[in-house]
């Protein structure tokens, strides 16, 4: 499909979400909605992944660069923040850290008895 | 002039990834070091925030299209998704529990205000419910996205080397643990350790945000 087409496939995706959550209070905020929609028309083979191949490619590839504008925003930290950040920052450090090793832990322990192992078509990928 | 902070992002992002091309330790992520750029740039020039999120707001706009294509990896690994559905949301009920204790034990032992408490309980999930939560249960939005950046970029620097340390081998168990950890932030290098890892970080982000969000205002009172 034409590139025009898929954005605006994927834009009307996310509005619809928007709407969801803004006008008929689905209390998930939008852009989780729209990855819900986005999957379950998927599901339904409504939208196939050829239909925004290009597009989809292209976000997961820059996916970080969309975080970077709001990452600055630790700039504008307060007062409390200011004064504390040390232990701020190692508060947030450590404890996902923590965070990530019990999920990594539990899932990987749960999944034991499982024989076959998921199937990996590892691509790295570099940004 | 919305163009000077899009301008700016798109430079301090290539420098970024130059940089992280020639060395390629886990340690010099592209985020990391474009962050460093922009705001050292901005502290130089004398250049406000304000004056750069006027063209950082066009580029985090696309934050909701580009989550929206975040189904697209978990489409492609629905199959492992039924398979292991179970162990995956056991990993990632346990972790966003990990996350809220482990915030509110810490600040009882260094004396956090209760308001630092509450904006910090809500740092694994993702920046629009993150905030929402946090104004909720009375926390302030803005720390909270702070520590939710943190914990982000902490979560795209460090997912390699925490799983190796951790013997972290499975990559079902690797995605959901980047995921619930780190979510959308996370997630970005979750895809570059593969397919399986992409998606089922992908996934967690979305049901750890949701489960964080209807357990932290039942479990919070109890500890005010």
């Amino acid at each position: 499909m034409r590139i025009l087409l898929q954005l605006a496939l994927i834009l009307g995706i996310s509005f619809a979400g928007e709407l969801l959550h803004r006008y008929v209070g689905v209390p998930i905020p939008g852009n989780i909605i729209g990855m819900l929609l986005m999957l379950i028309l998927l599901c339904l083979k409504i939208v196939k992944l050829d239909h925004i191949k290009e597009v989809s490619n292209f976000f997961l590839k820059h996916l970080a660069f969309f975080f970077l504008p709001p990452s600055i925003g630790i700039m504008a930290a307060g007062e409390e923040v200011m004064s504390q950040w040390p232990l701020l920052m190692f508060l947030c450090v450590a404890l996902t850290i923590v965070t990530m090793a019990a999920t990594g832990w539990t899932v990987q322990l749960l999944s034991r008895n499982k024989r076959e192992n998921p199937t990996t078509n590892h691509q790295p990928s570099r940004l | 002039m919305p163009l000077f902070g899009i301008f700016l992002t798109f430079i301090a992002f290539e420098i970024g990834v130059a940089i992280h091309k020639k060395w390629r330790y886990s340690l010099v992520n592209p985020l990391l070091i474009a962050n460093v750029l922009i705001i050292g740039f901005l502290c130089v020039t004398g250049i406000s925030y304000e004056t750069y999120k006027i063209g950082g707001d066009y580029i985090s706009f696309f934050l909701g299209p580009v989550t929206v294509v975040l189904a697209v990896p978990l489409y492609k690994q629905i199959q492992n998704l039924k398979k292991y559905w179970v162990s995956i949301l056991a990993g990632i009920c346990v972790g966003s529990l990990t996350s809220i204790f482990c915030v509110i034990a810490t600040s009882k032992i260094f004396g956090l205000s209760e308001t630092l408490m509450l904006s910090l309980a809500l740092k694994s999930i993702t920046i629009p419910m993150g905030s929402v939560v946090s104004a909720q249960i009375g926390g302030i939005p803005s720390i909270t996205i702070i520590a939710i950046t943190i914990t982000g970029i902490t979560g795209a620097v460090t997912a390699p080397l925490v799983c190796r340390f951790f013997r972290i081998k499975n990559p079902v168990a690797q995605g959901v643990a980047v995921g619930t950890a780190s979510h959308a932030l996370g997630t970005s290098r979750a895809l570059e350790m593969g397919e399986v890892q992409g998606a089922m970080s992908s996934l967690s982000i979305g049901v750890a945000g949701i489960f964080t969000a209807i357990i932290t205002p039942i479990i919070i009172p109890y500890f005010i």
